[in-house]
């Protein structure tokens, strides 16, 4: 790709967050509760990471912000049906599925790291949740672990969708989506 | 700039309730060291007197005064005569309640059992323990007292691996004819 | 009997029990208890307290065999918990009955629970001559 021919799009905070959040969640993943400390750290990086998303959301660059990206669940779909018969046009911010996708994501990611921290405070006695929850029974800190559990193992799924996705649009378009999100770029839309 | 002030701020609101979080987080070791369901029996006196006929059981699992009750009743120890020397009981004993459920903080398994007793009751069976019986509450009876290999809840080694090292982890069960236990 | 009667006697005795005990404690204890033995240690003796039966409280039947089995060269199971009793006989298990501090224990529990009392020297005599002889 030649200078005149690349344009930024992606800014270093959605960079950085998109990176962060992939390490964050990756360590809480492998860690469970067998290194609690680290995968409750983890954790709160995750929903940090999607707090302060969310913010940028509103108040980001151009392609950061969800006005760019989120569109109508019947534009979702027919950017789909369009991508199944390789009709659909080249997006340079986030496209209609990556646009829900990231909404979908966030939300799960919101829901483990809450859920997550209501665990923490049933079972361990211990977070930001303890006080209200510590004394809260068995009942409770299973019902909170199975929540838990659902949503973490919901976002893996969807992070496989969502890399599918990503490998999908990037050999449709002949661009590597991946490397787009690592220093910015993309190639100019014609 | 409007933007950077929103974005500043919400650093700030991450950043203290982090530290808020820091504060209020269980006591646990260096992040990077496994999580400690209970210390390891290292002892070798507590394992050779008390782990003759059974496991020797973890101190971490029952709170001190459990543990002075029991040393007090040893001619009567569930049905059996386990009576020791005194000067041997003496130092059981206080090896049992420096590293009961109540005295060590660092433990999740002790936490949580120590979470729901009151402050006055001295249980003398784990397996009768609130947390524990919540824990095994949905095992079939064709598994313990009716399984040849295990016998019974007071059997913890015969289904979880690595008891005698402190942990229970739920991955760690194997269960005799049976398998893995996948919850 | 005349004091070097006497003396011939127990020295004999002495030397006939001698080659069974392969062990120095279990012959300090014999000798502990022999003074208030009645008669001298048998091994017979021995094996029949160990495979007789005792009722406790509750009517339920209890012996050494109970736990060690009718067989000390064989290991055992706890009745309760069923952890494995290692074979007491010395032959099999050379651990067995070289700690005094272990055998009194021991004696001392397990003749309690089975007997509902504690041994008397003649029993525990007899006992340890009749395991160190297997």
């Amino acid at each position: 790709m030649n200078t005149a021919a690349k344009v930024k799009v992606w800014d270093p905070v959605v960079r950085i967050f998109h990176w962060s959040l992939v390490s964050a969640f990756f360590i809480a993943y492998v860690t469970e509760e067998d290194f609690l400390s680290l995968h409750v750290w983890a954790g709160y990086t995750v929903l940090s990471l999607v707090f302060l998303r969310v913010l940028w959301g509103f108040v980001g660059t151009q392609y950061a912000r969800f006005a760019h990206f989120v569109y109508t669940p019947q534009t979702v779909k027919r950017f789909l049906l369009d991508t199944l018969r390789l009709r659909a046009s080249r997006y340079l911010g986030h496209n209609p599925a990556g646009g829900a996708m990231i909404i979908l994501l966030l939300v799960a990611l919101l829901l483990t790291s809450l859920s997550g921290l209501a665990v923490y405070g049933v079972q361990d006695g211990a977070g930001p949740l303890a006080g209200m929850l510590a004394g809260a029974g068995e009942f409770w800190g299973d019902v909170f672990e199975e929540v838990h559990e659902f949503f973490a193992n919901f976002t893996i799924f969807l992070v496989l969708l969502h890399v599918a996705g990503v490998i999908v649009e990037s050999l449709i378009h002949g661009e590597n989506l991946v490397s787009a999100m690592w220093h910015g770029y993309k190639r100019k839309a014609h | 700039m409007k933007r950077w002030i929103i974005m500043g701020t919400g650093l700030v609101v991450v950043l203290t309730l982090g530290w808020k979080m820091k504060v209020s987080m269980a006591d646990e070791d260096e992040y990077w060291k496994r999580t400690r369901d209970v210390a390891a029996v290292e002892n070798p006196v507590y394992k050779e007197e008390c782990g003759s006929c059974h496991m020797a059981y973890p101190p971490g699992l029952l709170p001190g005064r459990s543990w002075e009750k029991m040393m007090a009743g040893l001619e009567d120890h569930f049905g059996e005569n386990a009576e020791l020397d005194s000067v041997t009981a003496a130092e059981l004993s206080r090896f049992l309640v420096d590293n009961s459920a109540n005295a060590v903080p660092n433990y999740r398994r002790s936490r949580q059992i120590t979470r729901d007793l009151s402050n006055e009751s001295a249980p003398l069976r784990i397996t009768k323990l609130a947390y524990f019986r919540h824990e095994h509450r949905e095992i079939p009876a064709r598994l313990i007292a009716a399984n040849p290999e295990v016998g019974s809840l007071s059997n913890c080694n015969a289904c979880h691996q690595k008891a005698e090292l402190g942990s229970f982890s739920e991955r760690e069960i194997h269960i005799p004819g049976y398998g893995k236990w996948d919850d | 009997m005349k004091p070097n009667k006497q003396i011939i006697v127990t020295s004999v005795l002495l030397a006939l029990t001698t080659p069974i005990l392969a062990n120095e404690v279990v012959t300090k204890l014999l000798q502990d208890y022999r003074s208030q033995a009645v008669q001298p240690f048998s091994a017979e003796a021995g094996r029949q307290l160990w495979i007789k039966f005792f009722t406790d409280a509750n009517g339920d039947k209890r012996s050494c065999t109970t736990c060690h089995t009718s067989d000390p060269k064989q290991a055992g199971q706890h009745a309760r918990t069923g952890k494995r009793i290692e074979p007491l006989a010395p032959s099999v298990n050379s651990e067995r009955l070289t700690q005094e501090r272990e055998i009194h224990k021991w004696l001392t529990r397990n003749c309690k629970w089975t007997l509902g009392r504690e041994c008397d020297a003649q029993e525990k005599g007899d006992l340890l001559t009749y395991l160190n002889s297997l």
